[in-house]
């Protein structure tokens, strides 16, 4: 008897449940769209809170007839992972993060995302900054939305800086070696440097810095056979040695890197104004005492150079449903809105592609960004912008390589030629 | 002769055969057909005919990641094994608090791996990780270094840190060696047999041929390897940590399927003829000797 009465209890669970699936579908299919978000503007990033406010809103204005899900997709690395291995087995999700570089434009060649050039042709396009628009369009077709904007200086933080008897940051490669002398000798880390994560992404961005300040705007024409980039390697190789960075950075990610930094180890680190909401939260102090210059000129280089670059657009899975694309379009044009994205950009100090204007009461650090974007004599993207996955990814093996002292600088870029084939 | 029940016999089989059909047969098909074909993902480009063996042959890190993965087989197919034999063979003469120890011993196991090795990277990390701290505070100070972030140290660091999860095959080892009669202990306890000579006598004959399995599947899971390397180092540093299962992955990151399927089909290879060559000889010595006895 007892049995029987499990048997039948659990059969009554399955029957609901599945009943529940079946009903919670045909709720979807009674007239309202449902599009799925994955995203990782989620949890601890700066932009998780308005981009949620944000969709919560047109969720709320569009009520019955459009509801958009945001699904968590905390880590990025992981995220591009999902992304790639979801795009190439025909899953597209509805609307994504895209993140635009040589490897990732493959997949204007295909059919899955859709084609928004003419939307973008019309009054739309009066809303973004110049240049954008053009950066995301291949071979004539346009088929992300410019969105989030990355601008990389230098940043230090003065009070550590102070403490070891420094003023402005250095403007050239000898005051700076001399600089990292004087904060070694008062017990200061001068700077954080990574070799892990997808990208070494602290350390390609003091790459690009460099190689920008060898050869100036037209850094990127130069193919990687170039000796710019050997000599940026040994400018490079020297921050691992003599004690400049910390003794975890081989085989440190971007939370190590960036940790250091926020716990006041390091003096000087590299990353973007997204980062401004992370470390107003987890270290209000550092926040306060960080500013932002320059990267330093190397022996007769150019100065006031900025790596500046697309971070991240939005792209929508290619639809024959009118009904659907019309849905899309609209939450695309409501991401973008000017004024949307300003409060994004004031809240998280991320940057967008869009033309809006700042109030009064923006973040410090947000506006030494901007500051430092007008003052900048030229910007060209990262190293990571210009070459496919598989040599950014070689980038950080190859620099651990370096460091350990297990390859020259030659090597180092013979490492990454050899993965460019 | 035909089986007057051929109709029943087929009626139970085809879902089993269906389902490994499509979920084993099928896939390991996909898997040898794509690694000819180059497809970034988006597209597929044609056939590709050996290029992408050929690409992965002439890679530097392939041949690191071969190396790394025969390393990772022999550690855990000998290491562990010969760990959780020792655990097992202790425990199974119940000793005060066995229960609990074996308890303790299996706990790993049902701990997330990704959480595990966030664990160990804290551990081994050159700034603030216990073993450094513990080594300067016993006066061994000068051993302290950057034990995931240096060629030397990377691979055993990520290697012994696996290797004391014994507890899934010391519940195994355990189980079989509890089965020995006990008959078999006090006759040699009579005989003036030592615990020494009682394991090496009458246990370790005796388990053999668990041990032998136990050892291939550690070994088949040493070729598999991927996540707490993936998670420790990434391959890194310099490529030294590499395994297959990393530049597999890492080809999908770079949109290379073709590439990615051929090192899956080349891993498919080598983990069947190792497994098959242990079966044979190992496995072979093993029954016999469990034919004589």
């Amino acid at each position: 008897m007892k049995h029987r009465v499990l048997f039948l209890s659990i059969c009554l669970l399955v029957v609901l449940a599945v009943y529940g699936d079946l009903f919670a579908a045909a709720q979807k299919e009674g007239g309202e769209i449902v599009l799925t978000f994955p995203t990782f503007w989620v949890g601890q990033d700066s932009k998780a809170g308005p981009i949620a406010d944000l969709v919560q809103q047109f969720n709320a204005d569009n009520a019955g007839k459009i509801r958009v899900v945001i699904e968590a997709n905390p880590d990025t690395d992981g995220y591009r992972t999902k992304l790639n291995t979801s795009l190439a087995a025909g899953v597209v999700p509805d609307i994504f993060v895209f993140n635009p570089d040589p490897t990732t434009f493959q997949y204007y060649d295909a059919d899955i995302l859709m084609d928004i050039t003419e939307e973008l042709k019309g009054a739309w396009a009066q809303d973004f900054a110049p240049g954008y628009i053009e950066a995301s369009t291949k071979k004539g077709r346009a088929k992300t939305v410019p969105f989030e904007t990355g601008l990389t200086p230098i940043w230090y933080n003065q009070e550590l800086f102070g403490r070891a008897g420094l003023g402005d940051f250095p403007k050239n490669f000898d005051d700076f070696w001399a600089a990292a002398e004087k904060l070694k000798a008062a017990g200061i880390v001068p700077t954080s440097q990574m070799t892990g994560g997808a990208n070494a992404w602290t350390s390609m961005l003091w790459y690009s810095h460099i190689l920008a300040s060898i050869s100036g705007p037209e850094v990127w024409k130069n193919p990687l056979t170039h000796p710019q980039y050997v000599q940026a390697a040994e400018i490079l190789l020297r921050m691992y040695q003599d004690g400049n960075t910390t003794k975890d950075a081989v085989g440190g990610d971007a939370g190590v890197a960036g940790g250091h930094y926020m716990a006041g180890r390091t003096a000087i680190f590299i990353n973007g104004p997204w980062y401004i909401g992370r470390i107003k939260k987890d270290a209000p102090a550092v926040h306060a005492v960080t500013k932002l210059a320059h990267a330093p000129a190397v022996k007769a280089g150019a100065y006031g150079g900025e790596i500046g670059f697309q971070l991240s657009n939005l792209a929508a899975a290619n639809t024959k449903d009118p009904a659907r694309k019309a849905a899309v379009l609209k939450f695309l044009r409501w991401m973008t809105k000017p004024e949307n994205v300003k409060m994004i950009s004031e809240r998280s100090g991320a940057m967008f592609a869009l033309k809006y204007q700042l109030g009064a009461q923006v973040d410090p650090l947000l506006k030494q960004f901007i500051e430092i974007s007008s003052s900048a004599k030229f910007s060209v993207g990262h190293f990571e912008s210009q070459y496919p996955v598989a040599v950014t990814q070689e980038l950080g093996q190859a620099l651990g390589a370096m460091a350990l002292g297990k390859a020259t600088a030659k090597e180092f870029v013979q490492m990454l030629i050899q993965a460019s084939k | 002769m035909r089986n007057k029940h051929w109709k029943a016999i087929l009626l139970f089989l085809t879902p089993t055969v269906v389902l490994y059909a499509l979920f084993f047969v099928f896939p390991l098909g996909y898997v040898f057909f794509v690694s000819f074909i180059r497809w970034s993902g988006a597209i597929p480009t044609g056939f590709a005919g050996f290029q992408n063996y050929l690409d992965i042959f002439h890679n530097p890190t392939f041949a690191v990641s071969i190396r790394n993965n025969i390393i990772w087989a022999l550690s855990l197919g000998i290491g562990q094994i010969a760990l959780s034999a020792l655990v097992a063979m202790i425990l199974a003469r119940g000793p005060w608090g066995w229960r609990f120890l074996r308890t303790v011993y299996f706990l790993p196991n049902v701990i997330s791996q990704v959480a595990i090795s966030m664990m160990w990277i804290a551990i081994y990390n050159a700034e603030y990780g216990a073993l450094n701290r513990i080594l300067e505070q016993i006066g061994l100070g000068h051993l302290a270094r950057n034990w995931l972030g240096l060629v030397e140290t990377a691979l055993p660091a990520i290697i012994i840190q696996q290797l004391l999860y014994v507890g899934y095959f010391m519940i195994i080892i355990l189980a079989s060696t509890m089965s020995i009669p006990t008959s078999y202990y006090e006759a040699a306890q009579i005989d003036g047999a030592s615990v020494l000579q009682q394991e090496r006598y009458i246990t370790l004959p005796l388990i053999r041929g668990i041990l032998v399995t136990s050892s291939i599947l550690a070994m088949a899971y040493g070729l598999r390897h991927f996540e707490a390397t993936f998670l420790m180092t990434a391959g890194g540093p310099a490529n030294s940590t590499s395994v297959m299962g990393i530049m597999l992955f890492n080809n999908l990151h770079f949109l290379q399927y073709g590439r990615a399927n051929a090192i899956g089909a080349v891993l498919i290879v080598l983990g069947a003829l190792i497994i098959v060559t242990m079966r044979r000889t190992i496995g072979r010595q093993s029954e016999e000797i469990v034919a004589k006895g």
